[in-house]
């Protein structure tokens, strides 16, 4: 969503005492780190459990208008449904150990799910992947390209391009650039995984936001770095500007840029649920779309909790990278709410 | 025995305190306690400004042109949403509009400013019939007969775009083009001859198609001179209607007969609702968790963890999780939005206050016995109003961003009560066919031009509200 980047976390940056590596109180932290992360994870867990078992039971039946009490019965009974909570939440997490997410119940009757999201799941991955890269590839030079040229073209046409994916909902942006993208490549508007011309619009698509939040936070960065002092020394030794800009500012502005990793995922990964049924792309986000629809209980309860996986994970990656790139953060001291 | 200088001393002090006695006399004393005049030569004196900070914040916002200029466009766009259903010949914004005489749907009808279709000189004669459910419209038509396909008329002259024909007993002209499909004999110009169509042909009255592609138009009362049995003749030039209404649909209608002007409009009052309210709603929770989060120390590390965990799941998933379990309906939805809203809010104010609650003025005010209500709200809060009212103007258009995106995966509202979600959501359908991209486009526009205009004063805004920008 696009509010979520407001306040997003800053790793609190702070000067430290000893400039040793990898050390103890790292290691400290990460494994801190890790065990929030499980404890976030399993409230999760618990949180969408408890809350999708307030569901009307039609969710978790092919037929339910069709089927006798008997048979509803023998099918609740089956699907330990009418166990209490605590007991069907314990039975869930003893089976997602061994990777069991449950059975379908809809929309691929009696399949199971992790089979279903093993399939689903490596072209959304791809598709992530190649999104963020191109992300990268757009973001940081027009990012760098606004802060050389304060005011001139780039920064206009930057600052346009950032008001307008920040405030314009994702959505109807989205629809735009399937409608004049696919009439302006020639091709149809559905998604073939073996045409690669297909690839280019959702990529691109999914690529958009976080090209705009690249640019904006180097942007940002790059512009405090150019008013520090060493940056005007440098000018004043006669050091080509060009040179300052690559060697000196760039460099420094990119480290805090790592923080924004977890947040460019979240924004991936509720991206790819737009564009993936967009463009009836076989992926966890259509898919999604699709169990909602169907209204399959234990479908959206599994996808649901892999997408907070990813986020968690995501999170916690960004924390740790932070931490190896940028050893003046401190692992010791946490200020606050981050 | 008191010397002479204890007499003389004890003189003088009697002597002075019968003087200041007299003087207190002539004072009245309220008169020592009144508030001086503002003097501006004594203030400037002390380093007097009158800077006010509100004042300084509208003056560089104003400064901003572009923030001023859509400030205006919001501000019409938010009196016009409010009063557009009482403006005249608005048409309800749910009504399912029917053709009056063939009570068929008027549906995917193009966006046009007129109903006007073609105009018809004075003295036109046309077949007229009172229109049922219009009072005081007639439909017209210069049709005078209808062909079935493969009937045989003669063609008595020759026309490259209108024949005259005769058939039975009626004389009337035919269109002569690629669609009639005329069957014509070697030289058409020899006439008469004996033709046919392989199409049912309409025959007219005049060399002039007076009707919309073959349904009847409309016209009223006033221009017509109605004649016995069905005939009329035009008493001044008149306009001929494909409604019987001068109301025309201006962004056209959907594929069952809803005016997209009126949709559009009660959408964006819809839309605007939930961000206006979602947006008050973050506010009180996020104001009231925050301070709590920020001064009571005790509850600092308790609400740190709790925000921690909320934090880690993004938004989309709470969002996509509240709807989907909830009733679909604008509540769910305006729920489900601020249950994840105010989180921004909060730890925003309560990294605010965690750093101004311990200034020196707020110690003071605590030692002199200010109650902890009291300070919040008159030392820490007016702090923070700038912030809080950027975060709030951000949050409407995230509001109405996420009405979208849940309206898009199936979980928003019903298509009765229409929003700028459902809106895009129902022209999404359409994108196929080109002509009726215009459902998605009006309200795409629209809502564009909302959120755009909400993100770009509420940083102007923050900007100004910013001392460092100050004059």
């Amino acid at each position: 969503m696009m509010n979520y980047i407001a306040g997003r976390r800053m790793a609190s940056i702070r000067k430290r005492g000893s400039g040793r590596g990898f050390d103890n109180s790292m290691l400290k932290y990460c494994v801190k780190r890790l065990a929030s992360s499980i404890i976030t994870l399993l409230i999760i867990i618990t949180v969408v459990f408890v809350l999708l078992r307030q569901m009307p039971i039609e969710g978790y039946f092919d037929n339910f208008e069709k089927a006798d009490q008997a048979t509803i019965n023998a099918k609740l009974e089956q699907l330990g449904l009418n166990d209490p909570i605590p007991v069907q939440l314990f039975n869930f997490l003893k089976n997602l150990l061994k990777g069991d997410l449950g059975t379908s119940a809809r929309y691929s009757v009696g399949a199971p799910i992790a089979q279903i999201i093993a399939k689903k799941a490596p072209v959304s991955i791809k598709l992530g992947v190649l999104s963020m890269a191109l992300a990268l590839i757009m973001g940081i030079p027009l990012g760098a390209a606004m802060a050389r040229g304060k005011g001139r073209f780039w920064d206009k046409f930057g600052t346009v391009f950032i008001v307008f994916i920040n405030a314009v909902p994702a959505a109807v942006y989205h629809i735009f650039i399937q409608m004049y993208g696919t009439s302006f490549l020639g091709i149809s508007m559905l998604f073939d995984e073996a045409n690669l011309v297909t690839w280019i619009l959702p990529v691109f698509s999914m690529a958009l936001g976080n090209t705009a939040y690249y640019a904006m936070w180097l942007r940002r960065y790059m512009v405090d770095e150019m008013n520090k002092d060493y940056v005007r020394l440098a000018r004043a030794k006669g050091v080509d500007s060009r040179k300052i800009m690559m060697r000196h500012v760039f460099r420094n502005a990119f480290v805090p840029m790592i923080q924004y990793i977890p947040t460019s995922l979240l924004y991936t990964v509720s991206g790819s649920i737009y564009i993936e049924s967009l463009y009836s792309i076989p992926g966890m986000g259509g898919l999604l779309v699709d169990v909602i629809g169907r209204q399959d209980n234990p479908m959206v309860q599994a996808i649901v909790i892999m997408y907070s996986c990813i986020g968690i994970v995501g999170l916690l990656l960004g924390d740790l990278l932070m931490g190896m790139i940028d050893p003046r953060i401190s692992f010791v001291k946490k200020e606050g709410a981050r | 025995m008191a010397s002479f200088k204890d007499i003389k001393s004890r003189k003088l002090e009697a002597a002075a305190s019968a003087q200041i006695q007299k003087e207190l006399d002539a004072v009245n004393e309220d008169e020592l306690f009144v508030l001086a005049e503002y003097d501006e030569t004594a203030a400037e004196k002390t380093g007097y400004s009158n800077y006010s900070y509100w004042r300084s914040t509208l003056q560089v916002f104003f400064k901003n042109r572009t923030a001023v200029f859509l400030l205006f466009v919001l501000a019409a766009l938010l009196i016009f949403t409010v009063i557009q259903p009482y403006l005249p010949g608005q048409y309800p914004a749910n009504l399912i509009n029917n053709n009056p005489q063939t009570g068929k749907q008027l549906s995917n009808l193009a966006p046009s400013l007129t109903t006007v279709l073609v105009t018809a000189p004075e003295g036109t004669a046309l077949t007229a019939e009172p229109v049922k459910n219009a009072e005081g419209w007639y439909s017209v038509t210069n049709v005078v007969d209808s062909l079935k396909a493969r009937t045989k008329f003669d063609i008595v002259e020759y026309g490259e775009e209108w024949c005259r024909v005769e058939y039975k007993d009626v004389t009337g002209y035919v269109k002569n083009n690629f669609q009639t499909k005329l069957k014509l004999p070697e030289d058409p110009t020899a006439v008469p001859y004996e033709s046919r169509s392989n199409f049912k042909l309409d025959i007219f009255s005049t060399p002039e198609d007076y009707t919309n592609n073959g349904t009847a138009l409309y016209v009223p009362e006033q221009l017509l001179t109605i004649g016995e049995d069905g005939t009329a003749v035009t008493n001044a030039e008149a306009e001929l209607r494909i409604l019987p209404s001068e109301n025309a649909f201006w962004f056209g209608t959907n594929n069952i007969g809803q005016d997209l002007w009126a949709r559009v409009w009660s959408g964006t009052r819809t839309s605007l609702m939930i961000g206006f309210i979602v947006a008050i709603v973050e506010a009180i929770i996020g104001i009231t968790v925050g301070v709590l989060w920020g001064y009571v120390r005790k509850l600092d590390r308790i609400l740190t963890e709790v925000y921690n965990v909320i934090d880690n799941i993004p938004n989309t998933i709470i969002l996509i999780l509240i709807s989907y379990i909830l009733k679909p309906g604008l509540r769910t939805l305006i729920f489900a939005m601020c249950l994840t809203g105010w989180l921004g809010m909060a730890r925003f104010i309560r990294n605010q206050i965690v750093i101004i609650r311990d200034r020196d003025y707020n110690l003071a005010s605590r030692c002199l016995g200010t109650t902890t209500p009291r300070i919040i709200v008159k030392n820490l809060l007016p702090y923070l109003v700038s912030v809080i009212m950027l975060r709030m103007a951000l949050s409407i258009p995230g509001a109405i961003g996420s009405e979208v995106f849940i309206t898009y995966i199936g979980l928003g509202l019903p298509v009765d009560i229409p929003s700028l979600g459902n809106l895009i959501n129902e022209g999404r359908k359409l994108i196929t066919s080109e002509a009726l991209r215009y459902q998605l486009i009006f309200p795409a526009i629209v809502l564009s031009i909302v959120t755009i205009s909400f993100y770009i004063i509420g940083n102007a805004f923050a900007d100004a509200a910013d001392p460092k920008n100050h004059v």
